[in-house]
């Protein structure tokens, strides 16, 4: 068993090393390294990825293991898990983590099972026992708990982080590379991948979003919802929406936030013509701000809120969108 | 067709969560019950599957308490078959990695299966592997987090659709695989009464500690509850969100908005 810490590299379809692989170098590096005397790892699977590893240097990684494969070149659960499983038994590190994203949801299960190890799901704190056990502290109960959870026995012990909650910060090392070559038999991998279809959007992801905008059922139809999109598009922010305008056929349920949508934590999240439900705040109560935009003054958003506004939208929006144009171009 | 449907009995989703005087769990006195509604997309698309087959069997599995037979009645009433309810009273708190095998052990006696659904993940502890454990265990391929479900016409394959971040994936996986379940996959239909009647009919199967063999499992009979658990809750707590509920009220259009503009700069500083 030794005392390394990997942090695995979540990568974008187009190879990219996505944000959250920095946000868990940086908390890593920060709250346990130091905690646990152990070496801060970076991961990378995937196929001519080798050329990232400097990357996850500039965040911190003294090491980093890479399993560069023609076969890991789709995601797919098969070749992911045996990659990352086999790298485990052979080095033994102490934490395993990577980002709660698509991919590291689907594949971190695979491996915990495979390896035997503990797993905790989209912890938006990170710490060490005074034994050096892992700790985490993640929602439960959509948002209405929040659980401390320490990890017992079992090794390594894995997590996945939310996305946007700790703080990227760069700490240049210049990282020792190893290439591990992992021999996975192609007929392992049952999954094929037919259609990767992108979405064109010049809008940030909402997942990873520093400011989200969102409309509710208020909205009263789709069209409207270019109210949304520019106010977004003025602070370059990423466009949600409340289960009813989704369930009202005003925009696709990719843009749903929420319980039964997506969890979202932006340091800004604006709420328009959203009553406020327990099933919304789900999915973003953990938004460092929250401003709601409602003409009910006694709509339930306004006891969950930082700054609100009592208006009729279609007046508000407008000339909000227009004040932060001003603002920003000041600048 | 066999299609397992993997359910699980969660706090209806308007429950006031309190935490208990242990000080890691939640206090369930007044709860309301409901089947994860993760899982109701899982027994629906099974259902639908079967229908449109026009033949097949549709098996729930759950494990938990006693109450959690009112979830398994419920599936049955909106149209799966029978059930299997693991049950007792001490499986609370048992960690994910245990709970799989225990389900996939009882899936391994149904004698063959070609479809396992669950839900992505339940909406109370929400630990999100419990279905790709199982998998796991099966030996069998997932695909997670599906909109679309299509099998293919020799019954062999099945093509799922998915969102990732930044698009959509389509895959495809041989049969036997699990699949766990999303929002827009469909709309769960309400049991209807004769379908209430006709639950009460149904078989449920009671597979009690003693049954399970937890050796061959590669477990310890602590396993099978908090004891033996990878990871243990050591505190809930209700978040305290101070918000600064500041709402301008009556106030014209264009000064409310001056107005928010000037306190997101100056005083919360995020633009
Ligand atoms: C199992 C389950 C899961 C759920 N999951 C989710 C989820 O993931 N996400 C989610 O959002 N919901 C979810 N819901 C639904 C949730 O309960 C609410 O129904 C939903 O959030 C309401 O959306 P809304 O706020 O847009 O609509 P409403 O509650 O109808 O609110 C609309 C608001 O718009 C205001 N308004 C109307 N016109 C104007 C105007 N011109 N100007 C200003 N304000 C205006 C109204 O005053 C009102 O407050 C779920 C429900 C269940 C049961
Ligand atoms: N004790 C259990 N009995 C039956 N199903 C469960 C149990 N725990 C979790 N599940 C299922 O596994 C899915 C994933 O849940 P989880 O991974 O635990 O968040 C859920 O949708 C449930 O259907």
């Amino acid at each position: 068993m030794s005392n390394e810490i990997w942090v695995v590299a979540d990568l974008t379809i187009d190879g990219k090393v996505r944000k959250a692989t920095f946000e868990g170098l940086s908390e890593a590096r920060r709250k346990l390294a130091v905690k646990l005397g152990g070496q801060l790892c970076g991961v990378l699977l995937g196929s001519g990825v080798s050329g990232l590893a400097s990357e996850l240097g500039k965040y911190g990684a003294e090491k980093v293991y890479v399993i560069d494969n023609e076969l890991l070149k789709d995601y797919t659960p098969e070749g992911y898990s045996i990659a990352l499983s086999e790298l485990i038994k052979k080095h033994e590190p102490h934490i395993v983590i990577t980002g709660n994203t698509s991919i590291g949801q689907d594949y971190f299960p695979r491996v915990a099972a495979r390896v035997g190890a503990g797993l905790t799901l989209d912890a938006i704190d990170l710490d060490l026992t005074d034994d050096k056990r892992l700790k985490v502290r993640r929602y439960m109960y959509s948002a209405k708990s929040i659980a401390t959870v320490e990890f017992l026995d079992h090794k390594p012990m894995m997590t996945t982080i939310r996305p946007n909650v700790f703080k990227p910060e760069e700490a240049s090392k210049n990282p020792e590379v190893i290439n591990e070559s992992i021999d996975i038999k192609p007929e392992r991998i049952l999954t094929k991948t037919v259609e990767v279809k992108r979405k064109e959007s010049t809008r940030p992801e909402l997942t990873e979003a520093d400011r989200i905008v969102s409309g509710g059922r208020g909205m009263a139809s789709g069209d409207n919802f270019y109210l949304i999109f520019d106010l977004a598009d003025a602070i370059g922010a990423a466009a949600g929406a409340s289960r009813a305008a989704v369930d009202s056929g005003f925009v696709p349920y990719e843009m749903q936030v929420g319980q039964t949508g997506k969890v979202v934590s932006p340091t800004l999240y604006i709420a328009i013509a959203i009553s406020g439900s327990v099933q919304h705040y789900a999915g973003m109560g953990s938004s460092r701000v929250i401003v709601a935009i409602n003409k009910d003054q006694d709509a339930p958003i306004f006891q969950k809120c930082d700054y609100g506004i009592v208006a009729d939208l279609f007046q508000l929006v407008p000339a909000l969108t227009e004040e932060f144009k001003k603002l920003l171009a000041q600048q | 067709m066999k299609i397992v449907v993997i359910v699980r009995q969660t706090p209806d989703t308007e429950a006031k969560i309190k935490v208990a005087s242990s000080g890691n769990s939640i206090d369930i006195e007044g709860i309301k019950w409901i089947v994860s509604p993760y899982d109701e997309f899982a027994i629906e698309e099974a259902i639908k599957i079967k229908e449109k087959l026009g033949t097949g069997e549709v098996i729930l599995i759950t494990m938990g308490p006693a109450r959690c037979v009112e979830a398994l009645r419920t599936g049955l009433a909106m149209g799966a078959d029978s059930a299997i309810h693991i049950k007792d009273e001490s499986f609370a708190f048992t960690d994910p990695y245990a709970i799989a095998k225990v389900i996939g052990q009882e899936i391994r006696g149904l004698g063959g299966f070609d479809l396992i659904l669950t839900g992505k993940k339940m909406i109370d502890e929400e630990t999100g592997q419990v279905g790709i454990h199982v998998a796991e265990d099966l030996g069998i391929s997932h695909i997670a987090i599906v909109t679309k479900v299509e099998l293919s016409s020799d019954k062999k394959k099945v093509t799922c659709q998915k969102e990732i971040e930044g698009g959509q994936v389509v895959a495809e996986v041989p049969l036997p695989a699990l699949l766990t379940c999303e929002k827009g996959l469909n709309e769960p239909r309400y049991a209807s009464l004769p379908g209430i009647m006709k639950a009460k009919k149904k078989p449920v199967k009671e597979v009690t500690p003693d049954n399970i063999n937890v050796e061959t499992l590669g477990l310890t009979k602590e396993a099978l509850g908090q004891a033996g658990a990878r990871f243990k809750v050591t505190k809930l707590e209700v978040p305290q969100v101070q918000r600064k509920l500041k709402v301008i009220k009556e106030a014209e259009v264009p000064e409310a908005a001056k107005e928010l503009v000037k306190l997101l700069r100056e005083e919360a500083k995020v633009i």
